[in-house]
């Protein structure tokens, strides 16, 4: 995880890379939100710490355009102007901290904490959600389709006359199916046909 | 302060003002009816009215003596004593009676605003129509104005009186009002006004010699030049003006014995000029006060601006500052041996920069919303800042610094942060006029001292050249500075700050260099 510090004033985000650094955290640093956006890659995580007043893009711009991408990087907003309506921008934001320059390093590093632990129930999720993507991949044809029918709440008879096959056949798919899935029986595998596919379940 | 120097004051009060009201009384005793003081010209109430609401009642005895005094050598006691003694009780008690009324209902006698002259006015003009029917009536209950109806005299000392104590009171207030007498002395200065009251003069004379024998016919003439003395001058202006068309009458009307000029119409047109005068004056006052005002808020709005924009732009640094500092003290920690010293160094710089990031958050408070955090503050510990700011301020200057005060101070009750700014400003100011008069015994030097039982005062002094009176007018306000290199600054917060406290930042006029800043103190239960 990464703290990308975005601040204008060389020396502060220098001065912030530095600190933080010792504290033994990774960061990158830009001038701008526009080099952030531009370096932005899919598999970052860790969290922003960005100034509310930045040329072009302000922090708490770039944090609604990071949103609208359905980017959820956690933000901490700085700012060297602490008056009300900053503070109040940057609380609608929904950051996780609001932090008045110049701030206790403590408070920083705080902050930067309550961050990396929302990311990482964020990464938590998106691995479980892959790996079940994945499972699924393991499906054959005829499997997949009697997954759907059973997430539908189908009987086995009822599977097998839609499919056109034997009640009997029906059972077996099930097993290898819970089999491949790692489910231990059908609730379960119902559950997980509906997390997995939210798609079906409209 | 003991009784016999409360009696020699109080002779003395005696000794000026008995002289100077029968004088008047003596120079005002024209056109009267018969052979009593029912003139259409009397200043001398105004002397015993001003006396009376300044130095208290306590001068009604004198004043009722120096007008029986008065009507004895002036007029030779024309209705035998005891209606003398009579009218005399009358006067001093009417005068007494606006002289409590007016001390009563005016918070000051400096006729600052609308409202004050209003009530002067309906005071004056009320308050000389009820004695004047009491002393007519006297008189001509003991049958001795035969000949005579009773409004007429009524009227004549009517006008007389106001008029009197109309013109003449406002210039006696001013005199005893240290800020409108400078003014009024600095007004006879103007180029300006001495042509006015040329212009002044010119109609005067016009009226009573160039237009044939009546001269209360063109005294409308004499609003034209009282408007734009007015106008210019506001009150002062007006007081003066009034003044000497007063001097011009009375001159006018001695210079002609003989023939019957209308005195009474022409104190009654008097009485409209300076009604006109005294209002039209508060109102160009009130307008310029509040013009003042105006563009002092808006300098201070874009001071806060300003204090916004730099708090921003110094923050930036030391948000740096700090961050390089507890960088360095993490370094430092790794290694539990290493060197002491620097940490302590590093520990002092951060805190340094803590505090600097502190005093520019609160003056941005300050302009933003106006807040100040009292707390307790021990007078030595304000002092003792007030000690180091001086000692690192005159460093190699080869200036001398100390600081005086008594052995027990109260504690104060002030924001500390925005008081060590205040100190620190007046302090730097010192050192540079000082240091800028190129003088060898520069000398710096911070006194206090109780101020009545709610205050106490720093005063700040050195052997500059201090400030001149023509710099005193504008030191205050934002961006009017002394400096090549001042932003002007520096005493409009000082000051804003003081006053934001319920204090205040004074310069004292002097030669050298001194300022007095009065902080409250704690309040004791």
């Amino acid at each position: 995880m990464t703290v990308f510090v975005i601040d204008d004033d060389a020396a502060v985000r220098d001065s912030i890379a530095l600190m933080l650094g010792l504290e033994g955290y990774r960061t990158a640093v830009f001038a701008d939100a526009e080099a952030f956006l531009a370096a932005w890659r899919g598999d970052w995580a860790g969290c922003v710490v960005a100034d509310v007043r930045l040329p072009g893009r302000s922090g708490v711009e770039l944090q609604s355009t990071l949103r609208n991408r359905a980017i959820s990087l956690p933000f901490v907003i700085i700012t060297a102007h602490g008056d009300v309506a900053t503070a109040r921008a940057a609380f609608r934001s929904q950051a996780v901290d609001f932090l008045e320059k110049p701030f206790d390093n403590v408070h920083l590093c705080a902050a930067i904490e309550t961050a990396f632990a929302l990311e990482e129930r964020r990464i938590q999720r998106e691995d479980g959600r892959r790996s079940d993507l994945e499972k699924l991949g393991r499906l054959t044809a005829r499997e997949r389709e009697v997954l759907e029918h059973a997430a539908r709440g189908l009987h086995a008879k009822e599977i097998a006359a839609a499919l056109g096959i034997s009640p009997r056949t029906v059972e077996v798919h099930k097993t290898r199916i819970m089999d491949k899935l790692g489910v231990r029986n059908v609730a379960e595998l119902v559950r997980f046909a509906i997390a997995a596919t939210p798609s079906n379940g409209k | 302060m003991p009784s016999s120097m409360k009696l020699l004051r109080y002779l003395r009060d005696v000794a000026v003002f008995a002289p100077c009201y029968i004088a008047l009384d003596w120079a005002s005793y024209i056109d009267p009816v018969g052979p009593f003081n029912i003139t259409p010209w009397n200043p001398q109430p105004a002397l015993a009215i001003v006396w009376m609401m300044l130095g208290g009642l306590i001068h009604f005895p004198a004043v009722l003596a120096t007008i029986l005094l008065a009507d004895v050598v002036v007029r030779h006691t024309p209705g035998g004593y005891v209606i003398t003694a009579t009218t005399a009780l009358v006067l001093a008690g009417g005068y007494a009676t606006i002289a409590w009324a007016l001390k009563t209902l005016l918070s000051d006698t400096g006729l600052r605003s609308t409202r004050q002259v209003t009530i002067f006015a309906a005071v004056v003009v009320a308050g000389t129509s009820a004695v004047g029917a009491a002393f007519v009536g006297v008189l001509s209950a003991a049958g001795l104005l035969a000949g005579t109806p009773f409004n007429n005299a009524w009227m004549r000392f009517w006008i007389g009186d106001a008029v009197g104590i109309l013109v003449t009171a406002p210039l006696l207030f001013a005199a005893t009002d240290p800020a409108r007498g400078s003014a009024l002395l600095s007004l006879l200065r103007r180029p300006e006004a001495l042509l006015q009251a040329i212009v002044l003069g010119v109609v005067v004379w016009l009226i009573f010699k160039g237009f044939g024998s009546d001269p209360s016919r063109q005294f409308y003439l004499l609003f034209l030049p009282l408007i734009w003395i007015a106008v210019r001058f506001g009150m002062n202006g007006a007081i003066l003006a009034t003044a000497i068309v007063q001097m011009g009458v009375v001159l006018g009307v001695h210079s002609d014995v003989g023939a019957s000029l209308p005195v009474v119409e022409l104190q009654a047109l008097l009485v409209a000029l300076t009604l006109t005068g005294l209002f039209l004056g508060v109102m160009v006052d009130e307008r310029q006060r509040a013009e003042k005002g105006l563009r002092q808020t808006l300098r201070l709005a874009a001071a806060g601006e300003m204090a916004g924009a730099i708090a921003h732009e110094v923050n930036q640094p030391l948000t740096a500052v700090m961050n390089y500092g507890r960088s360095a003290q993490k370094l430092l920690e790794r290694d539990p041996a290493g060197p002491s010293q620097e940490k302590e160094i590093i520990g002092k710089i951060l805190s340094e920069a803590e505090r600097a990031s502190e005093i520019v958050r609160r003056l941005r408070d300050f302009f933003r919303a106006g807040t100040t955090r009292l707390e307790e503050v021990q007078a030595d510990e304000l002092l003792s800042a007030a000690r180091r700011m001086g000692e690192s301020a005159i460093e190699g200057k080869g200036i001398s610094f100390e600081v005086q005060k008594p052995a027990s101070l109260p504690t104060l009750f002030v924001d500390r942060l925005q008081i060590e700014v205040i100190l620190r400003n007046l302090i730097a100011n010192a050192v540079e006029s000082v240091a800028g008069a190129d003088r060898r015994n520069g000398r710096i030097a911070v006194s206090v001292l109780r101020h009545g039982d709610k205050h106490v005062r720093i005063v700040v002094t050195d052997n500059g050249p201090g400030v001149s009176a023509a710099d005193r007018e504008g030191l205050f306000e934002p961006f009017v500075s002394g400096k090549s290199t001042g932003m002007g600054l520096g005493l409009a917060v000082s000051r804003a700050i003081a006053e934001a406290h319920g204090g205040s930042l004074e310069v004292a006029r002097v030669t050298h260099g001194e300022f007095h800043l009065v902080l409250p103190c704690v309040q004791s239960a």
